[in-house]
């Protein structure tokens, strides 16, 4: 277990958080704007790989063309695969979205569902079951050396693009009149509309972009991985939606961020001895032990009214929480008698108990220390990352970043 | 058109329910015995038992889908954790034989168990989570069931499953195991007809429809749809043990997305939170393709001569599962934009998405006025 194979992994993880993030942006823009989980999103994806790679097959790229004129093919199909893509996003918009908006919450996700069931067979029937070959003369080859671990070039350029992406994006949203109209849609549809803004073109264009991005991903997978597969979007969709939610659904640094965990999570996962993982849980430990012993004790006394804010009433909260095992069940035994301390104590039991399973995984990864998990539970990981958010903190890292209406 | 369409159903909504449910049950009974009888070919049979697993796995999720409008999409997941139970506890493959009834209650509550664990960090958050962490778990499930060697065998599958023993009835043969599906569907529907007319069920339904007025009124938002998810995933586990004595050897392959879509699809068809939907959605989703596929690569070919068509032939005898697919998309889409109470609907859930007073309709004014006092406070 050097550092090079670390470093290394870390890169990869990061290269594949990058690809994550492209696709979580899509998923998170549309929630903000319609609240509505766009599953065709991951289909969309794969249409964007399919078309850029079917593109560069039909003008016939080989090792023989020279660099600039690969580099022209290269754009060409970048700008058809996103141009497709992005009329393909606004077209499901138009059609199975918007003539079921104000219907019940259930009826545009199925909408949803069956227009991501179409494309991932209308794929199949136009391409095949078989995977597209991207050829491999268009990908850069070659290797650089940093830190003593060999880097594909290519990651270095996912990473790059990615990151000028996210940087026109933040443009777009943050200092943009149609940002400022996107921002101001997804806070309140209707009364963006009463000032004015035509929230219709604003949502079309969120489905846009979002539809660019997943494009730009799809051609990113097919020339990383060499190939792609008319179930490849499935997946990778399942785990932006992941990332999304682990950053806090709504929100665009949070889709960033939480891409960024995701790819590492599962890159270190498969990659790295139970031994060198435990020390993650032992982070995660020393984490959830400073929020049960400092941080949210504190912030439980923030909340009460000054008067009420007598030091035995402090103590008693901070007791509740640092004497988690004895104080907080009591409490929750005995008669309901304080709604800010029963609170407290059933918070105080669930960080315990979140607690004592980070412990657990340490002690465990630390007695297996040098066995390693096979790659083929590396899907499970994310699957264990989503429903471990949901259960302790279902609004994401940085938080949701839309108003629920009542 | 559309007014003679409307009268038809109206005719055939005048004959009483019972009557349809008799000519079902009736139809159902007399269908294995064709077989039999040396009328029909096995395969139809075979296709009949596919049928019946399915309108039980339509019936089941449409408790959750219909009924209390939770989007579940990892439904498979949980006929594979029956399917699973079933196999390793009845075969050769770890030599365990237990006995049918234990075996069926451990599916059931096994798939249950996991419905829960599903169910109780995500009923809490809004109904989308269900929808993704279902959608995942599905996943999962198939690539543990593939990956899990040492117990489940991987892709190999489990083959040699034991056939039921029940009180000395050894089911064995489809027409068996037609009957076996048929008594579990009608005490799976005469079950959920029960709770849907009772207490639980039109709380089920006040969630649907509003859950903070619902939650407002004394319904307990979290529990009545653990109740929903943690029974139709009971329902979902006890179907998977019953195909996988019927099929005899199961592989993670027969427990893919694409079978969870099709039984929504099923559910969206029939009518959301119609059991008679339901059933009708499975037969006609599962039955047609087949239906039109033998069409077209046996029977026209037979009386028309065999260069009919060919190249449908070909396409249908080779990539009939794609196009099947991308009908079923269609199928959803079309039907929640133009119909969404779909060919059976709940006549709670068609007023509900077409936004309809109650008042408005015919037989309710009906109704309304059957009661003599108050007649005229009732005008609207």
């Amino acid at each position: 277990m050097s550092f090079e194979h670390v470093f290394s992994l870390t890169v990869s993880g990061v290269t594949v958080g990058m690809i994550y993030a492209l696709i979580a942006l899509g998923y998170t823009m549309v929630y903000g704007v319609l609240q509505l989980i766009n599953f065709a999103h991951g289909e969309v994806f794969t249409v964007g790989g399919y078309i850029a790679a079917s593109t560069l097959i039909w003008i016939g790229v080989d090792a023989s063309t020279p660099l600039w004129v690969k580099l022209g093919y290269f754009a060409l199909a970048l700008v058809v695969s996103v141009v497709v893509t992005a009329t393909l996003g606004w077209l499901i918009e138009r059609v199975a979205y918007r003539p079921l908006r104000g219907r019940s919450r259930i009826i545009p996700l199925l909408s949803a569902i069956g227009v991501s069931i179409f494309l991932q067979n209308l794929l199949i029937v136009i391409f095949g079951p078989e995977p597209i070959i991207m050829p491999t003369a268009i990908v850069p080859a070659g290797f650089v050396n940093v830190f003593g671990a060999r880097v594909r070039i290519l990651q270095i350029i996912v990473i790059a693009v990615s990151l000028l992406l996210m940087a026109l994006l933040t443009w777009i949203v943050k200092g943009t009149r149609i940002g400022k109209a996107m921002r101001a849609t997804s806070q309140d549809r209707e009364a963006a509309e009463m000032m004015g803004i035509e929230t219709n073109r604003t949502i079309s264009f969120t489905f846009v972009i979002g539809s660019a991005l997943a494009a730009i991903g799809g051609f990113i997978v097919a020339m990383y991985y060499g190939s792609l597969q008319f179930d490849t979007g499935f997946l990778y969709g399942l785990k932006a939606f992941t990332a999304a939610v682990l950053g806090g659904i709504g929100n665009i640094p949070g889709a960033v961020v939480g891409s960024l965990i995701l790819g590492l999570a599962e890159n270190w996962g498969v990659g790295l001895t139970l031994g060198l993982l435990a020390w993650l849980f032992v982070v995660g430990l020393a984490l959830g032990l400073y929020i049960q012993m400092v941080h949210a004790p504190r912030r439980r006394i923030d909340h009460i009214a000054d008067e009420f804010r007598t030091p035995e009433y402090e103590g008693r909260l901070k007791a509740v929480y640092r004497l988690a095992p004895v104080v907080a069940v009591k409490t929750l035994l005995s008669e309901r008698t304080d709604a800010l301390v029963h609170v407290s104590a059933r918070h105080a039991v669930q960080l315990m108990a979140g607690n004592l399973v980070l412990f657990a995984f340490a002690v465990v990864f630390f007695m297996n220390g040098d066995v390693q998990f096979s790659s083929k539970w590396q899907h499970v990981i994310s699957f264990a990352v989503l429903m471990a958010i949901l259960m302790f903190r279902p609004s994401g890292i940085l938080g949701e970043n839309i108003q629920e209406k009542v | 058109m559309a007014g003679t369409f409307r009268r038809v159903a109206d005719v055939f909504g005048r004959i009483p329910r019972w009557v349809y449910i008799v000519a079902a049950l009736v139809l159902a009974i007399v269908f294995p015995m064709l077989e039999q009888a040396g009328l029909m070919q096995t395969l139809w049979l075979r296709l009949g038992t596919r049928t019946l697993v399915y309108v039980l796995l339509a019936v089941g999720l449409n408790l959750v889908l219909g009924e209390t409008g939770l989007l579940h999409l990892g439904y498979v997941a949980f006929f594979a954790v029956g399917a699973y139970s079933t196999a390793i506890l009845s075969s050769p493959r770890l030599g365990i034989h237990w006995n049918f009834w234990v075996i069926i209650v451990i599916a059931t509550v096994l798939a249950m168990l996991f419905g829960f664990v599903i169910g109780m960090p995500t009923l809490r958050l809004r109904g989308d989570y269900l929808a993704i962490v279902t959608l995942a778990f599905g996943e999962i499930t198939r690539m543990t069931f593939n990956n899990w060697e040492s117990v489940t065998n991987g892709p190999g599958g489990i083959p040699g499953i034991f056939p039921p023993n029940l009180f000395g009835w050894v089911v064995d043969k489809p027409a068996e195991f037609f009957y076996l599906l048929l008594a579990s569907v009608v005490l799976v529907v005469w079950l959920l007809n029960n709770l849907k007319k009772s207490r639980v069920g039109r709380a089920w339904n006040a969630l649907r429809e509003d859950e903070i007025a619902s939650h407002h009124s004394g319904v307990r938002p979290t529990q009545v749809k653990m109740l929903a998810v943690v029974l139709s995933s009971g329902i979902a586990g006890l179907a998977g043990a019953i195909f996988a004595y019927y099929q005899q050897f199961i592989n993670p392959t027969y427990f893919l997305f694409m079978q969870s879509t099709i039984v929504v699809c099923m559910v969206v068809l029939g009518g959301m939170g119609s059991i008679p939907g339901a059933i009708v959605g499975a037969v006609v989703l599962d039955a047609t393709p087949e239906i039109i596929r033998q069409a077209f690569t046996q029977w026209l070919p037979d009386a028309l001569g065999s260069d009919f068509l060919p190249g449908v032939q070909t396409a249908l005898q080779t990539d009939f599962d794609r196009y099947r697919m991308l009908i079923f998309g269609l199928v959803i889409v079309l039907m929640v934009i133009f119909r969404p109470e779909g060919l059976l609907p709940d006549q709670l859930w068609r007023r509900e998405v077409h936004d309809e007073d109650p008042r408005d309709q015919e037989h309710t004014r009906q109704h309304l006025f059957d009661f003599e006092e108050g007649e005229k406070d009732l005008e609207v």
